[in-house]
């Protein structure tokens, strides 16, 4: 099937990276409209505004609080993203987070990592509960959406942009419709180009938001910077917010067992190592 | 006498079944060479990449197309 019309495309800076939403056959006021959506969840889903709906949730920890629906359906990701990773990603993650100094967005640098309080992280199930409307983090616990929030919105924006569209949050994209020329769209994995067509991709890494020899990509096995020896995954999948997981879990397997993993998980799949530039 | 002639019909068709079927299976035989099942599709491949190993599946293709936007660690 060929597409319909030109392909508009849109840019923006949100979710403290970079955004790129391409449609076939669409306005660029459609577009603009996708921008708009992802800054005002992006505004809630946030940990690093005081008055944002995730930090009053943190804030109010121990006691349930009445959250949006979005949030509840993104909550409800978090503790599937878990069961499907066998705990290893976590959303209970912000205690270690602020233990390696990732307390304020990366632009603004992190702050004194203080390692010695890091714990391994309880099981999402155990201090996260989500009912109809109201949620209830467990008293010293805190949730950090982080990648999970990109991918589960990378698909909804996807999804409200049209059959021909792809939209990619930092990362992480989805893909639907034939694409621009008919035969799927042209993305960039690990350097190659692979042709998606109502497919998703991720990646995950140790390289970027680093400083030192810490960075943010946290091991719940341990509540320290992940050390697995693996350094980078790009994985397709189905959709954005499971190659997000898919991506993460297999960087946590390391290199013994994320290429069964992903061979079992993932359509294309990209492992690097320390010595893979 | 009767038995034997029974154990002689017998005998006859079945060798004669036997014949018949040989000689129909070899004059219908449509392709020696044919495969006893179908190929299996492509089963996947390794691509060149940035450092380490990409893996494609039959369901992604690879292209030499530029790329309009790239998966990324952000």
């Amino acid at each position: 099937m060929r597409p319909d019309g030109p392909v508009a495309s849109h840019h923006f800076e949100a979710l403290g990276t970079s955004c790129s939403l391409f449609a076939g056959g669409q306005s660029r006021t459609r577009l603009l409209e996708g921008e708009f959506w992802v800054r005002r969840l992006g505004a809630r889903l946030t940990r690093f505004s005081t008055d944002s709906e995730l930090s009053r949730l943190n804030r109010n920890a121990g006691q349930w609080t009445g959250i949006s629906d979005e949030m509840e359906v993104i909550l409800r990701a978090a503790l599937h993203a878990h069961e499907m990773s066998a705990g290893l990603v976590n959303a209970a993650v912000l205690p270690s987070m602020l233990a390696v100094g990732y307390t304020r967005p990366f632009a603004e640098g992190p702050t004194v990592a203080l390692l010695d309080g890091a714990r391994p992280l309880p099981p999402l199930r155990e201090v996260l509960e989500v009912r109809a409307g109201e949620a209830c983090v467990h008293a010293g616990c805190g949730i950090d959406l982080g990648g999970i929030a990109k991918g589960w919105m990378a698909d909804r924006l996807c999804e409200m942009l049209g059959p021909n569209a792809i939209a990619n949050l930092g990362g992480d994209l989805r893909a639907v419709g034939p694409g621009p020329a008919g035969d799927g769209w042209p993305v960039g994995v690990a350097g190659v180009t692979l042709m998606l067509r109502d497919q998703a991709a991720a990646t995950s890494s140790v390289r970027r938001r680093r400083w030192g020899e810490v960075h943010h990509l946290i091991d719940p096995r341990t509540g320290l910077p992940a050390k697995t020896g693996l350094d980078e995954v790009s994985v397709v999948t189905a959709s954005a917010f499971e190659a997000e997981v898919v991506a993460k879990t297999a960087l946590l397997l390391g290199p013994d067992f994320a290429p069964a993993y992903c061979a079992a998980h993932a359509m294309a799949w990209w492992l690097a190592g320390p010595d893979d530039d | 006498m009767r038995t034997v002639l029974l154990k002689a019909a017998a005998t006859f068709l079945t060798i004669g079944a036997t014949v018949a079927s040989a000689l129909f299976v070899t004059s219908h035989l449509k392709n020696p060479a044919a495969p006893l099942q179908p190929p299996v599709v492509n089963a996947g491949s390794t691509a060149a990449a940035l450092g380490g190993t990409l893996n494609v599946g039959p369901s992604v293709q690879a292209t030499d197309v530029e790329p309009m936007t790239s998966t990324y660690a952000s």
